[in-house]
Formats: C-alpha cells, structure tokens, sequence
C-alpha cells in the first residue's frame, strides 16, 4: 500500500510525457507567432512570413487537440483507479464482515487475512513473532469458524461473493458455464 | 492499510499539464521578476514562454480534465467571502477544485501574467531579434520618434506595475498555501508536486 501501482505508474508516466510534448508545442507556437506577429507589423505580408503564421495556426491547433487527447487519457487513468480503490474497498469491507460474522478473535482475523494474502504458515509466524504451533491452531480455528476445510476453501468463501455479488443478469447456480456470455 | 478518508478531491494529484503550467509559470515569473536583466533577449524569451504556458492552461481550461476546468472554479465573489469566513474561524474545508479564494487567486494571476507578458511583447516584438524590435523598427517606420517612445513608456509603467502586483499576489498566494496547508493538517503542494501522501498509515 505504498505508492501507485506499476501500472499506475506507467500511465501516469505516459500522460506527463504527452503533457511534456503539448508544453513544448505551445512553446513553439507562442515564439513562432510573436515571430510573424512582430514581422508582419514591421515588414508586411509576404511569403515567409505568411508560413510562420501557418506554422504557428497549425502548432496551436496541434495543441487543443492533443490537450483534448490529454484529457481523455487522464479521465481514464482515475476512472480504472477509481474503479480499482472501490473493488478494494469492497473486498476488504467484505472480509471485514465475514470475519466479524464469524467471530473471529483480533489475532485470528490477522492471522486469516495473511492466510489470505498467500502467506504460509511459516511467513505468519515469522510476521507475527509468534509460534508456528501457535499459528497454526489459529488457522485451525479460523477454518472451524468459517465452516471450511482449507485455505483454498477459505479463499474460495470470498471469491464466490465476489462473483455473486452485484452482477447483472440472473446469476446462474453454478448449473451451468458461463462460457460465451457476451463475446 | 487504511487508504480510506482519503476520498475528498484535495488529496488527489493535480494532472501534469496543471503543474507542468504551474511550475513553468512560477519559474518563469521569479526569473523574470528577480533574476534577468529587464529588457534583455533572456528576459524576452522567458516571457514568451511564461505566455505560452498561460496560454496552454487557459486552452486546458476549456478542454481539460474537470478538476482543471474553469467550470470547476468559477470566480464568485460569495463563495470567496464564505471561505474568508472559513479561514478567519480557523476551518478547513476540502473543495474539489480550487479554493474560491485560490480561485479568484488563479484569475487574477493570470490576468496580470497576460497583461505582463501582452505589453512585454509590445515593447520587445519578435523574440528572435537581437535588438528590441522599436530600436530596430527606427527610420523605418514613418512614425514619430516620440510619438512611439511615448507610447512605450506607459507600456513599460503598466509592464511594471502589473509585473510587481503580479510578485505579490504570488506571494499571497503562497501564504494562502500555507495556511490551507497547516489547517488542513497536510501538505498541500504535494498535489501540485504530483507525489502521492506516502506511506498508507
């Protein structure tokens, strides 16, 4: 939980870059057209000139379009991180309720959440400070508690709420696979 | 691995083209307002630059993110004096987008950049001239002499006077900044940095 995520990174890395790119055209415009705003009051029009205005349009044209693209990249970007803290969110609100429905003691929920984040036995305890015996009678607890067999069996508590929760359309028993719904 | 309470708009990071302008523009004022000589090509050149990040934003303004947006901070007067009121009481207060008081901070800053840099320009034409452009301009334009020298002076009295309320408003705006930011109990340059809170705890 320290810092954005790789991919996070990586698409604020992309749109810096753009951002980069569009202050460096403005730049560009904004000299060309002092340029031939200044040359066209001191000399006229002519051909030169005339191009460095065009040059200069097309900079500044360039530069709305890309800020457009900009935005849209951008608004994307907090969407999928929006999306992304709000599942986290849930889930972790879901665990929380679950363990509390359980009645899971402080030291048990801690040691089921590690069990759930993939730490074996050995990493709870070395985490924990505690015994591996020690660990391991409250996994079993926690096991007993919540009507399940094993790790696998824990997890799968979890991501089957997750996958019967809020999704649209009847959800199917399990009867059938969900192969080809919607392309 | 609480990440929660952390919802409200003012933690978030501004967009780059946001601080890229900021920054840039912050940059540009300082040196052109303490550091370069007056009227020289650098300063000249600085002060196209700071215009077309000011450009760059207000174009962002209209087209940008919604946070970044001019609809997401319309200047009000009311709601400036709401937030005056705030800031008295010693009250924090997350807004989304800029603070009305930061807000009408932004307006005016800008209106004073542009207004720097328009009569800047007005005095200094093209940026690549060696030598300002009316010195150059001289014979050949079947002008009076005096007549433009006239005309440049109050072009540099009103590049002075704006340039100079310009420096303390952006120090205003920094106070502001920093008074926000011991209410607040955060730091809030960091969003303008682009770095998140660190650490979650």
């Amino acid at each position: 939980m320290t810092g954005p995520e790789p991919g996070e990174r990586r698409g604020g890395a992309r749109s810096t870059a753009l951002a980069v790119v569009l202050v460096l055209q403005a730049l560009a415009a904004a000299f060309f057209a002092g340029d031939a705003v200044a040359d066209i009051t001191l000399a006229g029009l002519d051909l030169h000139v005339a191009m460095e205005a065009v040059i200069a349009l097309a900079l500044a044209a360039g530069v709305v379009f890309g800020a457009r693209e900009m935005r849209r990249m951008v608004e994307q970007a907090d969407r999928s991180e929006a999306a992304l803290m709000a599942a986290r969110g849930a889930l972790g609100e879901l665990i929380e309720a679950r363990f509390a429905h359980w009645g899971l003691t402080p030291a048990e929920a801690s040691v089921a959440l590690m069990a759930l984040k993939g730490f074996d036995v050995a990493a709870i305890a070395g985490l924990r400070g505690a015994a591996l015996g020690t660990v391991r009678a409250q996994l079993a607890h926690v096991y007993a508690k919540a009507g399940v067999a094993s790790r696998a069996e824990l997890l799968a508590v979890f991501i089957d709420d997750l996958l019967e929760g809020p999704v649209d359309g009847p959800a199917a028993g399990g009867d059938e696979l969900p192969a080809a719904r919607e392309g | 691995m609480s990440e929660t309470g952390s919802g409200g708009g003012a933690d978030r990071p501004w967009d780059p083209i946001v601080r890229l302008t900021h920054w840039g523009i912050a940059v540009a004022v300082l040196l052109n307002g303490l550091v370069t000589e007056d009227g020289g090509q650098v300063h000249v050149w600085i002060g196209y630059a700071a215009l077309a990040l000011l450009a760059l934003r207000l174009v962002w303004g209209v087209v940008g993110t919604r946070r970044a947006r001019f609809t997401a901070f319309p200047p009000s007067l009311s709601a400036a004096r709401e937030h005056l009121g705030e800031l008295v009481g010693l009250r924090y207060r997350d807004y989304p987008s800029h603070n009305p008081l930061g807000s009408l901070m932004a307006y005016a800053l800008w209106g004073l950049l542009a207004v720097v840099t328009l009569t800047g320009i007005g005095m200094a034409g093209s940026p690549f001239d060696e030598r300002p452009a009316f010195v150059q301009a001289e014979g050949q334009l079947d002008r009076d002499d005096d007549e433009r020298e006239e005309e440049n002076e109050v072009l540099e009295e009103i590049h002075e006077v704006a340039a100079n309320l310009m420096l303390v408003l952006a120090a205003l705006h920094v106070g502001g900044v920093a008074l926000e930011s011991s209410l607040a109990g955060r730091n809030l340059v960091r969003p303008m940095l682009g770095t998140r809170r660190g650490g979650g705890r």
